[in-house]
Order: C-alpha cells, then structure tokens, then sequence
C-alpha cells in the first residue's frame, strides 16, 4: 500500500504539471474561430451514409466548388476555403456530436450547408446560443427562416439560415396547381413522419384552403422504414381511391413509392413528386424499378445540366466537377451525366457561400458574415435556374423564394421539361 | 464490488484523474469525457439487471429516452432545476422500471430480451403522437443549458454516487438475493427468496440508472430532446459497453463506457468508411471479438491477470 501510496502522489504531480502546461498553452487565441492569414475553415454535417445518402453528391460539390475557388481565386481575400465534411448518417443522434466536435475541436468559423431538417433542429439552439453561423442548410423547412425574428424553442434564431425555396411555400404552389387542373380531386399523400414531412403537409393544407378535405388519405412513413412499409402505404392510398398522388418523401422512400405506383394495376393519378427527390437520377432509378415516369409533376430552382446543358453556368459546373471532384479528377463525370442535380445544387451552395463570403469584408467575423448573408442580391449565381435571384433583407429571411414547374416526359431516359412563369413561393 | 471496496487505492486513483482531467483537456474533450461517465451510470444499471441478476435487457434506450425528456420537458416548462430533473428522472425510470419488470416475472433469457426490444423501438414514436407535450419530431428544447464541465461535473458525481449505491445494494441482502435469482431461480425460491419482488427490483434499479444517464445524455446535447437521439442503436449501444465492462469491475464498466461513449466520436474522423458504417464495423467487429476471446469482458481478463500474482506473492 505505501508503494501505491508513493506511486499516486507521483500520479497527481505529474497531472498538475501537465495542467499548467496545458493551461498557459491555451492562452493564446485568435480573435475569430476558423479564421487564420491564410484560410478560413468552416464544416457540415452531411448523410455520406444511411437512409438519405442518395444526398452525398452535394457535399461533394460543395468541396469541389471551394477547391475550384481555391486554385482560380486564391480563395476569399487570399484565404483558401477549407471544408470539413462530417458524415452524420442523417441520424441528429450523430449530428449533435459531429457539430460539437466542429465547432469546440476543429474551430470552424462557421457550418454551412449541413443537411436534413431534424439534424438541423437538433444542432440549432446549441449554435445559436455559441453564435455560430448555421447557414445555407440544405432544408427547406419553414423553422430556418421564420424564427430569424420570432422565438422558437426557446428563443430567437438569428444565427440560423437556409437556402432552398421553403417547403410550405413549394407546397402551395402544388395545392394551387392542384385546384386549378384537377375536378373532383382526391388526394393522397405520403409524407415522412418528421418535421419535414409535417413542414410540407402543412403547406399542402393551407393551399387548398376550403378545399383541404380533398385530401383523402395522408400516409406517414419514419425515414428508416424498409421498402415494404413504403409500399404497403401506398398500396392504402390506391385503394382510398386517390386520383392524385402527392409524394414528400426522401430520394430513397420517394423512389420506392414512384416504382409501387408503377405496380399497381389500372392506377394513374396524377403524380406530384416534392423537388427534394426530383432529382433526374433519382426518377430514372424509379423508372428501372418500373415506375411510370410520364407526367410527374414537380418545381425546381437550380438549372439542370442534362436540359440545359448549353447555359454558360452548365458549362462551368462540368468543368468544376470534373477537374475538383474530391475523390480526383473525372471521378463525378459519370454522376454529373445522368443528371444528378445535386451536384448544381452544391455547387449553387457554395457560389452563395463564396459571394457572401467576399461581401463580408477583409477580416470576416461571425457576425459580418451573417449581416453578409442577410443583406445578399444575387443575380448572377450561374447555377440557379435562369431568371432566379438570391435575395435577403432584414425582413426577407428565405434567401430563395422562386420555383418553376417541370413535369417529366420521355420514360426512363427523358427528362424534366419546365413549363409557365418563374413563380413566386415565398410568404 | 463484490465482496469488498474494490482496492480503494484504485478508486482513489480514478477519482483524482477524474478530478484532474478538466484541466488538462480542452473544453471538446472534456465532453467525450462526461460522456464515457454518461455511459458509466447506464453499464453500471445494466450491470445490475444482467450481470447480478441474470435478466437481459436490449432495451435500456428506451429508458434513456424517458429520463432524457423528463429533464428537457421539465425545464422547458417550469424552468425547474437540472439536478431536480435529474432526481424525477431517477423516480420516474424506476417506477417504470418496476412495470416493465412485470412481464420478466412470466418470460425470461431471449423472450424477456424481446420485449424489452419492442420497448425501445416503439417509444421513440410516443413523442410523435403527442406532439404539443412532447414537441414531435421537431424535439424539446429545455429552457437552461448547460456548459461540457458542468455536464462532466455532474456526470462523473452522479457515478461516484451511482457506484456506491450499487455497492451498498449488492454487498448485502439484495445483493445475495439477486445473485441467487442468476444462478437458479428455483434455488432461491427454495430459499425464501421472493422472485417477484427481486426481478422487478432489479428492473427499477436499472432504469432508474438508465434514466439518470439519459437525462445527462439530453444535457450534453445543448439540452435537447429529439426522438431520433434514442433509437436502437443507442440500446445497443449500452449492451456493448456492458459486454465489454464484464460483471462487477470498476475497471471493466470504465473500459465499456469509454469504449460505447468514444468510439461514435472517434470514427467520425474515419475518412473513408465515414461515421455511421465505421461505427457499425467497429461495433460489431468488437462484440465478435469480445465474445470469443473474453466472454468474462474486461472484468474477467482483468481478473485472470490478476490471479498469478497473487499466488505468486
């Protein structure tokens, strides 16, 4: 015991001298997290695996287009830009550490970009209480730009932004289309049983107004349910008698739901597909497991390389992916031809992100890049769809209001046509 | 923890490192460290329920889960003390605990372990159902947050306090009662031992562990409830890190917790196979491992070390 004794006291003069050591190395601090002479890192939390990975092209684009800006730029004010991509499976259970460790570890200036509503919910009050900016989320949930102003969970949110066009507001726009084409509506949706999901519902509802009963079954699935569950949901809404069929679902679910539809005999409704799994690929994924593709309707607000393939910012985008790809050159060129929008979208992200970034000044602090953010006209985004503006003011806090319909013709190798006006989703 | 205070020399060590380590680490890995003790007070439950009383339980998520939203909706609404939280958290799992321990007294081995299963896949769809209580999907938000030394701070207090009522429990009465329950039901019958009494006992001890645990889990999560926080894995995961503590070790709980608390963090910076899939790897390549080179876990390899130097001495 007077060994262990011994042997202890040597123990803790060896940890007290360790702790004053560390104590006066941790002195030293720069004036802004993530920010140094030559490089300014930020992260994200993205679903690299798990039910939404279908998602993971957009980090990757996001990565290129920073690395583009890098080697062509010299970065923002002769800062590189220095992307930490974190995988969070889309599960906020792993969220929540993955953005502790960015933010207290890593000392990222600032998450940008991360996806997924309930991640996104899951990080918000802990961000924003360190005022961290939370920008530029790949969600389109009302929450990022309704609560800049008002309290939510607790308390304001003026540390939190999206990006995208507002579920809700996209959700309107299809009631609307709804009312105007379609007598006698029935309509049946599947949507996920989160925020997301609800988020959309909601919008769905207050578009039809008086008309809301039209809905005559609306299904819920949790985003970690098997195919089966999937079809046995939209097996209920065939039979409810539905002639539309409105899908707000993730890639994945909302494949599998487009494929069922394709299964089942003497059912054609009209097919409403929400714009986050309207991806080109992911409709020509459905069409290989028999979904009937003709005629699904959905909106967009990024152009697309496989449509319009001659705009100068279609060009640009072909070019970054393939010379940036993170994994090494031409390792996306095959994703990026089959019609991955994801890919713009990312790199429409980090054009956002880059611009605001510049307008922040010469040594950007947290705040002036949120005043940046929240003061943006972009016109010039080459990646969002034609005619389309990025835009926020203090009171306008959705930083994308406009969406286009497309509706999809041409089978399995087709393609998404736009059609009518640039329309106005915003509130 | 069996027979006597494990050498109180190594207790003493662990509880100076413990004491020491806030200021040597930076404040992030003062949070992996709070959360290995987090993990310490739910393997310390399980212990109790599979290791000293032979029930298993894959289920203890689901306990988590309530003493998580006990503190998150407690605060939000009434803005009540944390450690009070925590102490209704302790109340409530172990009343629950008591129910749940019903059904051990009819089912036993892997029937008991289904149904402590389906407990811990359907909870998570309570909140949904009651959304204005339990905000759905889009969590609960508790009205005080918490700093990663306070949550380390209370974290490892809760364990000490944890760990010597768990020594006081099972070094007497209970203790015997619940080890004769392991080793043949029928014997302790035969010996007076009032089964219903001690399984769900031993049930409501161990949820109201898991329930302490999840209520700090909330805090260290910027005090934030979400469904998805407490899904199966997280059952799981304590599972593992019982497997891995093995029975009745202070080292070998500290070795578990460490190992279920660090490694989601750890793999994270894996780059290749990412987070979730390096996690799943590693997790189940362990369980694997563990179960054929130590099924005894940590605790028993430690006590094979240990033996030819006492005999040598």
């Amino acid at each position: 015991m007077a060994m262990n004794r011994r042997k202890l006291a040597i123990l803790i003069v060896g940890l007290l001298a360790t702790a004053a050591v560390a104590g006066t190395a941790g002195a030293s601090r720069t004036s802004t997290p993530g920010v140094t002479s030559k490089q300014i890192t930020i992260g994200g939390t993205f679903p690299f695996t798990g039910p939404a990975s279908l998602y993971k092209t957009i980090p990757a684009a996001e990565l290129a287009f920073y690395k583009y800006v890098n080697a062509k730029y010299h970065g923002v004010h002769g800062r590189k830009i220095n992307d930490i991509a974190l995988d969070d499976g889309y599960n906020p259970a792993q969220t929540v550490p993955d953005v502790k460790k960015l933010v207290e570890q890593d000392h990222v200036f600032a998450i940008v970009g991360s996806l997924g509503t309930a991640p996104g919910l899951s990080t918000w009050g802990y961000l924003n209480q360190h005022k961290v900016p939370q920008v530029l989320l790949a969600t389109g949930d009302a929450y990022w730009g309704n609560c800049v102003h008002h309290a939510c969970q607790g308390g304001t949110k003026p540390w939190t932004m999206g990006w995208q066009p507002d579920y809700p507001g996209e959700a309107k726009l299809y009631a609307k289309y709804i009312l105007k084409h379609k007598n006698n509506a029935k309509i049946g949706v599947l949507y996920q049983n989160d925020a997301f999901g609800k988020n959309y519902l909601a919008g769905l509802k207050t578009g039809l107004g008086a008309h809301k009963g039209d809905i005559v079954d609306a299904e819920s699935y949790s985003v970690t349910d098997p195919g089966p569950v999937i079809q046995a949901h939209v097996g209920k809404i065939a039979a409810s008698g539905a002639n539309v069929f409105v899908i707000f679902a993730t890639p994945t679910a909302a494949i599998t739901a487009l494929a069922t539809e394709g299964h089942i005999p003497g059912w054609n409704p009209l097919t409403i597909n929400s714009n986050v799994s309207a991806n080109r690929l992911f409709m020509g994924l459905a069409a290989q497991n028999g979904a009937n593709v003709n005629g699904v309707l959905s909106t967009t607000y990024v152009a697309s390389q496989s449509a319009q393939p001659n705009l100068p910012g279609m060009k640009l985008a072909k070019k970054i992916i393939h010379k940036y790809a993170p994994n090494g050159v031409g390792t996306l060129d095959g994703q990026f031809a089959t019609g991955d929008n994801n890919l713009v979208y990312g790199l429409a992200v980090g054009w956002t992100f880059w611009d605001a970034l510049k307008h922040a000044g010469k040594n950007p602090t947290r705040a002036g890049l949120m005043h940046a953010l929240r003061h943006m006209n972009e016109k010039n985004n080459p990646f969002i769809y034609p005619g389309m503006v990025v835009k926020t003011s203090n009171k306008r806090t959705f930083p994308m209001e406009q969406l286009i319909f497309e509706k999809w013709a041409g089978g399995g190798a087709g393609d998404w046509k736009t059609f009518g006006k640039v329309l106005n989703s915003g509130h | 923890m069996k027979r006597q205070i494990p050498a109180l020399g190594s207790l003493l060590v662990v509880a100076a490192v413990l004491c020491l380590l806030p200021f040597i680490l930076s404040d992030y890995d003062v949070s992996l460290a709070a959360q290995v003790g987090i993990f310490f007070i739910a393997v310390l439950g399980l212990n109790i329920l599979t290791g000293y009383t032979g029930q298993i339980s894959i289920g203890h998520g689901a306990f988590m889960m309530i003493g998580g939203y006990t503190t998150a909706v407690m605060s939000r609404d009434h803005g009540t003390n944390l450690v009070v939280t925590m102490l209704m958290a302790f109340a409530i799992c172990f009343v629950v605990g008591l129910l749940v321990g019903l059904p051990a007294l009819r089912l036993s081995g892997v029937y008991l372990a289904l149904v402590t299963f389906a407990l811990a896949v359907s909870l998570p769809y309570i909140p949904l159902q009651y959304s204005t209580f339990l905000g759905g999907s889009g969590g609960v938000q508790s009205a005080q947050t918490v700093s990663n030394l306070w949550v380390y701070t209370a974290a490892w207090a809760c364990s000490a306090v944890l760990f010597v009522l768990a020594w006081l429990i099972l070094r007497g009465r209970t203790g015997r009662a619940f080890r004769a329950v392991r080793d043949s039901e029928i014997a302790a019958v035969a010996s007076g031992v009032e089964l219903p009494v001690y399984k769900t006992l031993a049930f409501g001890i161990s949820a109201a562990y898991a329930g302490v645990a999840g209520s700090l889990f909330v805090l260290a999560a910027n005090g934030f409830a979400q469904p998805s926080e407490f899904d199966i894995f997280l059952s799981l995961q304590i599972l593992i890190g019982a497997a891995v503590a093995g029975l009745g070790s202070l080292w070998g709980i500290l070795i578990g917790a460490a190992f279920v608390g660090l490694l989601p963090q750890v793999s994270t910076s894996i780059p290749l196979i990412g987070a979730q899939h390096g996690r799943d790897v590693v997790f189940g390549a362990a369980v694997i491992l563990i179960m054929l080179l130590l099924p005894d876990g940590f605790a028993g390899l430690l006590a094979r070390l240990r033996r030819p130097t006492r005999a040598r001495a």
